[in-house]
């Protein structure tokens, strides 16, 4: 059949294979952080939390431990209180992806698949890194006593980014199979939030009943603040060893990363096969 | 055919739950041909779209777009097509040159192609001027257009349209379909299109496939397909019992096939008015129930529902 032809079209090009990912992570973080209220609303808590509340529980609770300045101990642990609710937050992302049809636009893009949660994830986690930042820049700024190093930050803010991205894989889960805004919402604050008050936050795990102790030791939590203790309270009780138990703080904090890193490599890998038997028939 | 653009062999798609969508069905698309698969709702038009834009696995045979096996070469598939879902598939959160720029970055085109690119088909889908707005602001027909205009961006191969005009007035439709048309020739892509509006498709595509229950009842040009039918028809309305003017309309030996009844309307295909006309008069005096007659040419809707046995309805045309 004679068609008039102005622009021949082209052959398909050979993509690599993480071709289309920093287009993918871009958007996410531009649809993110779009509008002036999502980029209030991203910070405003972090910088509440370390203006208002953490020196408010300094104020009533510090006392508990002469040996530890109590604002620093909940400074740090204010980043396992922001980084899993931003995550679980960001879940709401793709039920709008899917509720608007966008999805389906990236569904039929020349890149691999598993790329689009991978890329919501790298741009939650680049949101968290900068909650953190900003957490313990105001804390150190408000009197904060940390005690760190290269190392210690590489500790933090490892701990900080296999949390935020095991969280996402159980967010992004749960947002392709529940699909319903209303549905999700709740679980923001019951999976973000209340393990935070278990994880030795606000006291030592070693002061909760016997079974809930054990319990808080299996939650990627608890590892995670220990190891942000370890690489920013140097010198002090980081809490590896109420989980642990062993002689040395570094191999613990290993072994708590080794931990984080498993469940952050699970709860992805997940999320990827989640992704691609709930997006293709 | 040789090399052709989408090449589908006994496709077979069963859904989880055990619903048999496609059934064998197998068809091919010339490059540069505007190809529509026709058919009511549930027929297996968006399967079978779904299986050639890769986002719904094959249960058997075999698909191919632009060469590529849709299974195994997904990807390569993927950055040769373009496609316009049936719903809005736009980035609310985005102007429309944004919703641009992220599809020729997701599909690789270099930067300063994709920017002459984005601009020339705005201009050519009448955007220009609202470019920069945010695309929440759009009619749902700049809406489409632009969803139009994205398809074409990377010069797909194969540009597939889902129900395309689908909730549009039907100012727009016609609209619409002339920038299809214009567009493949000016783009000189292939387009394989779904759609139940028969009467639009007719204009438009160059063959037609017609599915049913997931299976191919007819194929060729809606030229070559009317002809087999008809090419015209003699079309009866009956007050009562339409079985003694189907019976009387068989005897008169005017009719290509035999009489269809589709409530009080008794349709047949003729091949020679002149003679039809003759005997029509008859019919319409002889007190069998005939209130009014008429002798059309025949069209794909009349084609459908010979193949079928059940025509589009109502319903399936507003949906």
């Amino acid at each position: 059949m004679a068609v008039a032809t102005v622009t021949l079209p082209r052959s398909a090009p050979v993509r690599r294979p993480l071709a289309g990912l920093g287009t993918l992570y871009l958007r996410r973080l531009r649809v993110t952080t779009k509008t002036v209220s999502g980029v209030i609303g991203q910070f405003l808590t972090p910088v509440l939390w370390v203006l208002i509340v953490a020196p408010a529980l300094d104020t009533a609770l510090g006392g508990f431990n002469p040996s530890i300045d109590y604002f620093t101990y909940v400074a740090v642990s204010q980043a396992t209180f922001i980084v899993p609710f931003t995550a679980m937050f960001n879940g709401l992302n793709v039920i709008v992806d899917k509720d608007f049809g966008v999805l389906r636009e990236m569904l039929v893009a020349p890149v691999r698949r598993p790329l689009i949660p991978l890329a919501n994830s790298l741009g939650v986690l680049t949101i968290a890194v900068a909650q953190v930042v900003v957490i313990l820049g105001l804390a150190e700024l408000r009197g904060a006593q940390f005690h760190s190093s290269p190392v210690g930050l590489l500790w933090l803010f490892g701990a900080a980014a296999l949390l935020t991205l095991g969280i996402y894989g159980i967010a992004e889960i749960l947002a392709l199979r529940i699909s319903r805004q209303e549905a999700y919402g709740p679980l923001i604050p019951a999976i973000g939030v209340t393990p935070y008050m278990l994880c030795g936050a606000l006291f030592p795990i070693s002061v909760l009943p016997a079974g809930i102790e054990a319990l808080t030791k299996l939650s990627p939590w608890t590892h995670a603040l220990a190891v942000m203790r370890h690489g920013m309270m140097q010198g002090t009780d980081s809490g590896l060893g109420d989980i642990w138990g062993l002689g040395s703080e570094t191999a613990m904090a290993a072994l708590s990363l080794g931990v984080l890193a498993l469940f952050a490599a699970g709860t992805l890998a997940l999320a990827v096969r989640t992704f691609n038997r709930t997006t293709t028939a | 055919m040789t090399n052709p653009a989408v090449q589908v062999d006994q496709l077979r798609k069963v859904y989880p739950g055990g619903t048999e969508a496609v059934r064998g069905l197998g068809f091919e698309v010339a490059e540069g041909e505007i190809y529509g698969l026709l058919g009511p709702n549930g027929a297996g038009k968006s399967t079978t779209l779904g299986v050639l834009t890769t986002t719904v696995h094959p249960s058997g045979g075999r698909a191919h777009v632009a060469g590529h096996h849709v299974v195994r070469e997904a990807v390569a598939v993927r950055a040769s097509i373009g496609v316009v879902f049936q719903d809005s598939v736009l980035d609310n959160e985005f102007t429309g040159r944004e919703n641009l720029l992220l599809h020729t970055r997701l599909w690789g085109l270099p930067s300063g192609e994709a920017h002459g690119r984005i601009t020339d088909l705005l201009a050519t889908m009448g955007l220009a001027e609202r470019a920069d707005d945010n695309v929440r602001t759009y009619s749902g027909g700049m809406r489409r257009r632009l969803e139009i205009a994205r398809a074409l961006l990377a010069r797909p191969r194969v540009v597939f349209l889902d129900e395309p005009t689908t909730g549009l007035d039907p100012a727009i439709r016609d609209e619409l379909w002339q920038l299809i048309g214009r567009l493949r020739a000016e783009q000189g892509a292939t387009i394989v299109l779904s759609t139940h509006y028969l009467e639009e498709a007719e204009g438009v595509c160059d063959r037609v496939g017609i599915i049913h229950e997931g299976r191919m009842v007819g194929e060729g040009s809606p030229g070559q397909l009317v002809d087999q039918l008809g090419p015209d028809l003699v079309e009866l309305r009956v007050a009562g019992d339409p079985a003694p003017v189907v019976r009387a309309v068989a005897a008169t030996g005017i009719g290509r096939r035999a009489p269809t009844v589709r409530g009080p309307l008794v349709t047949v295909p003729i091949g020679d008015r002149a003679q039809a006309s003759h005997h029509l008069a008859a019919l319409s005096s002889d007190g069998i129930g005939v209130v009014a007659s008429t002798i059309r040419r025949a069209t794909l809707a009349d084609v459908f529902a010979s193949l079928t046995g059940d025509p589009i309805t109502a319903h399936e045309e507003a949906a």
